[in-house]
């Protein structure tokens, strides 16, 4: 044995004792509980361990290209970036015993926008990038990790989960398929001055049940259906009579790139069976309800027409048991919690205008116009499976005499649409919210005089109730009504200070729940111990932020994702803010909807309570992140008003 | 086939090639003035068969490099010595290596060889250096006939002069070590117990900097001045 083995077998046995050890304790966090036992020697072989002193920078944006993949052995460490609103730095995470930095800016070979700090005495392992970069490349749980925990690709990440509950399932089960795969064919299209006997034997030689009229650039003018032909053939049209003349005119149209969601959730607010594709104003491609019905078990748009042509309120309630199984099968799917807050909308939606109409034909037109208003989650599109009812009842009336006399004809009507939705599952509001109250029953003079009384009188009952009423939205009857009332609201409240001083005090009520040294702060005591509560600890901290911001700088919009929109375009807050902001309510909102299906499958009560312990490290650690975007959200409310 | 080249009385058989290897082996230098974070320390710890520093052996050599304020994990050392007879004694029971496994070790000659080799002309820091020292000398003359000169640092000296906050109760590898919160993989295996005291020196070498000690001569004046300091109070 020559000199040199003996040294290399030497120090292969230390190598081998130090190394093992280290291993040992990587072995306890993703994504190193997951790595091949020879990728995670090779990482550790390849290790420095070097020591922060507390409040000493790690990485900093003018280092230049992240050089090293670290990994934290012991200590705490900040990432700080400028303030937004003030001078100073904030603290934008916090990274803890076991986790890694920066994946992005070493994915992205560029150098970190954050600085990273020790919060307190640190160890951490370094990585050359050189060695990241071929174990990137060989581990599946490495890369896997890498991509899903950086947060600015955590939506990629969820369209590679998507996609990947697509593979096993079969492509046919995805509501996230391009429209443009969908439509395989050619669509059938025709002049417009083809008779209609030519059309109809087009469609009937082709075994479609639409055409699409076009000119000579193939720009869609029109769309001619089976139902078309119904009416044609009931009104006893020619046959000879060209198509255009009796064609739907400016048929709706969507891109090629539009999913199939965007698809039925079209068909279902517009009652249309066919979508035209169009690029370029060229027509290139139909897809139909039937392309879409053979997506799904429970079929969204089959469901809404069922709702909407339901003949007794008995049925309407039995079709909840459908939308049940319908969110249950698209989150199985691993639809998005935005895409199913948006489909219970519409499907709520449906279900309340049915039960108005069935109620007006049983108990007779008051003949006096209403609007139906909605508030609180409802009112924001933001409804879950597990909802209250919170609704109102706008009318016109000239002066207040006329409107008390409206008001005794509508209140026994609204009592009873109040009564069949419960039965419907909308559960009867508890603090009483609802039309049939007479304080909810009331003209558009009235409404705007309560909301002013809101504004201008800040005590602790108007302020929560101007956190209900303030997101209110038409679901039946005229809208107009509403949206004057919302221009009035939105006058009142931009230009009084105080009274968005009071509304920024109240948002800062709820803090989110993370603790400076631990993970979380859970409740103590109770049959709540241990637990926090995702939507009054993580989504009202968005939705009360998110709705002072919109308030007072005039924006309309009610749900909590497109104020924050609004609020990026109008430069109030910055873009990258206000994508961590969505990302995280979007993140916490999801987890709370994977709570309540678990629930309702183990037929457990609705709770919002979750015990961190019983989420995976992964789960926990981005749940984390997303408490404190809540936090810098409030923070900057706070900086905003000087509170 | 190797030639023995033997020596009179009581210096140690070593082969052509032995010999060879230890006069390769690198001259110490004076203390190196470069900030601490630059350069390249042994860091050291020695597993014996007792505490003896006269009669007592050498049982196996742990080592970790620290070079530009980093411990490299792929830069490790630890070797096993061989020592015929070695019975079980009462400090088998600390460093947990069992008499079998010190007869399949290294012939300490070529262990120590392959030692100072990968130390090259680095200064050594131990905790308890004094005791390191003077194993580590008494096995190099024995086994190589080998004069060590190389500086020792010690940890358990340098810990109290820095940390003047930390409890005067503080004591020996463990104390420190909780002090810190640090987590040791296997304690009193020589390559183990060299990572923690590598990652004590990594906490101490901040500090140092800290407080505007950041040579190895700054440092020795540091530790000069406390040692006539507690010279004189007592």
């Amino acid at each position: 044995m020559s000199k040199a083995d003996d040294f290399a077998q030497a120090g292969k046995t230390a190598v081998l004792q130090n190394i093992h050890g280290t291993v040992e304790f990587l072995q306890k966090f993703p994504p190193f509980n997951q790595m091949d036992m020879a990728h995670l020697a090779y990482l550790v072989e390849n290790c420095q361990l070097r020591f922060y002193g507390e409040g000493e920078t790690i990485i900093k944006p003018t280092d230049g290209p992240v050089e090293h993949f670290f990994i934290v052995k012991q200590g705490r460490v900040h990432g700080e970036r400028p303030h937004s609103a003030r001078r100073g730095t904030e603290t934008t995470f916090e990274i803890t015993t076991g986790e890694c930095f920066p994946l992005a800016a070493l994915i992205g070979e560029r150098a970190t926008r954050t600085e990273h700090l020790a919060a307190e005495d640190t160890f951490c392992l370094l990585l050359p990038r050189a060695i990241f970069i071929k174990l990137f490349a060989q581990s599946n749980a490495l890369r896997d990790f890498a991509l899903r925990g950086v947060s600015s690709l955590l939506d990629q990440v969820n369209q590679q989960v998507q996609l990947r509950a697509v593979e096993t399932l079969g492509a046919q089960y995805s509501l996230d398929t391009r429209l443009r795969d969908l439509a395989m064919r050619q669509p059938i299209s025709c002049a417009p001055g083809t008779p209609l006997r030519e059309a109809v034997k087009l469609m009937h030689e082709q075994h479609v049940g639409s055409v699409v009229i076009v000119d000579a650039g193939r720009k869609p003018l029109g769309i001619f259906t089976l139902r078309d032909l119904r009416r044609a053939v009931a009104d006893g049209s020619a046959m000879d009579q060209p198509i255009d003349s009796l064609m739907t005119q400016s048929p709706f149209h969507l891109a090629p790139d539009a999913s199939a969601f965007d698809a039925a959730i079209a068909m279902t607010e517009r009652h249309i069976a066919h979508v035209c594709l169009v690029e370029n104003e060229q027509l290139c491609g139909v897809v139909s309800e039937r392309d879409l019905f053979s997506l799904q078990r429970v079929d969204l748009v089959h469901l809404a027409r069922t709702i909407r042509h339901a003949g007794r309120v008995e049925t309407l309630a039995a079709l909840r048991g459908d939308v049940r199984q319908l969110v249950d099968s698209m989150l199985a799917h691993g639809a998005s919690s935005t895409q199913i807050t948006q489909l219970i909308t519409l499907l709520n939606d449906h279900t309340v205008c049915r039960v108005i109409e069935l109620t007006l034909e049983d108990l007779g037109d008051p003949g006096v116009p209403f609007t139906w208003l909605v508030f609180g989650s409802e009112g924001r599109s933001e409804q879950t499976l597990h909802t209250d009812q919170d609704n109102g009842i706008l009318f016109e009336a000239a002066n207040a005499a006329e409107a008390a006399a409206i008001r005794g004809r509508l209140l026994p009507l609204a009592q009873e649409i109040n009564r069949r939705l419960a039965t419907c599952d909308f559960t009867l509001c508890k603090g009483n919210i609802m039309a049939g109250n007479p304080e909810l029953c009331l003209s558009r003079q009235e409404w705007a005089q309560r909301f002013n009384s809101f504004v201008q009188q800040a005590t602790p009952e108007n302020l929560l109730a101007s956190s209900i009423y303030f997101d209110l939205r038409a679901v039946w009857g005229e809208t107009q009504g509403c949206e004057q009332l919302r221009i009035g609201l939105l006058q009142q409240v931009s230009g009084n200070s105080l009274f968005q001083r009071m509304l920024a005090e109240n948002a800062l009520r709820q803090r989110p729940p993370v603790g400076m040294f631990r993970d979380f702060v859970v409740a103590r005591k109770g049959a709540e111990k241990d637990t926090l509560d995702l939507k009054v600890q993580g989504l009202t901290p968005f939705v009360d932020g998110a709705r002072l911001l919109a308030l007072a700088h005039g924006i309309g919009a009610c749900n909590t994702l497109e104020r924050l929109r609004a609020l990026v375009q109008q430069g109030v807050i910055e873009a990258l803010d206000g994508a961590a902001y969505e990302e995280a309510y979007h993140y916490i909102q999801q987890a709370r909807m994977q709570q309540h299906q678990l629930q309702a499958r183990s037929a457990q009560p609705y709770s919002n309570r979750v015990d961190p312990d019983n989420l995976n490290h992964l789960d926990r650690r981005i749940l984390r992140e997303s408490f404190r975007q809540a936090q810098r959200l409030q923070s900057s409310l706070a900086t905003r008003y000087q509170l | 086939m190797s030639t023995f080249t033997w020596f009179s009385g009581r210096s140690p058989a070593l082969t052509e090639q032995q010999i060879e290897r230890r006069q390769q082996l690198a001259e110490t230098s004076t203390l190196d003035e470069r900030p601490l974070q630059q350069q390249r320390f042994v860091v050291l710890d020695l597993e014996t068969t007792g505490l003896n520093m006269r009669r007592d052996q050498v049982l196996s050599i742990g080592a970790v490099v620290i070079d530009n304020g980093a411990i490299d994990l792929g830069q490790l050392f630890e070797c096993t010595l061989q020592r015929d007879g070695h019975q079980a004694s009462a400090s088998t029971l600390i460093h947990g290596i069992a008499p079998s496994e010190i007869a399949k070790g290294e012939e300490p000659a070529e262990a120590l060889l392959a030692f100072m080799e990968f130390v090259g002309d680095s200064p050594l820091l131990a905790f308890h250096a004094e005791f390191d020292q003077r194993m580590l000398a008494r096995a190099l003359k024995q086994s190589l006939g080998y004069r060590l000169q190389h500086g020792f640092f010690d940890v358990a000296e340098i810990a109290p002069l820095l940390c003047p906050k930390a409890s005067p109760n503080l004591h020996g590898l463990d104390g420190w070590t909780q002090h810190f919160g640090l987590q040791v993989l296997q304690r009193h295996h020589a390559s183990a117990d060299a990572l923690v005291t590598a990652e004590l020196a990594l906490i101490l070498f901040s500090k140092a900097r800290q407080q505007g000690i950041d040579s190895l001569p700054a440092l020795q004046q540091q530790l000069n001045s406390r040692r006539r300091q507690r010279a004189h109070s007592i």
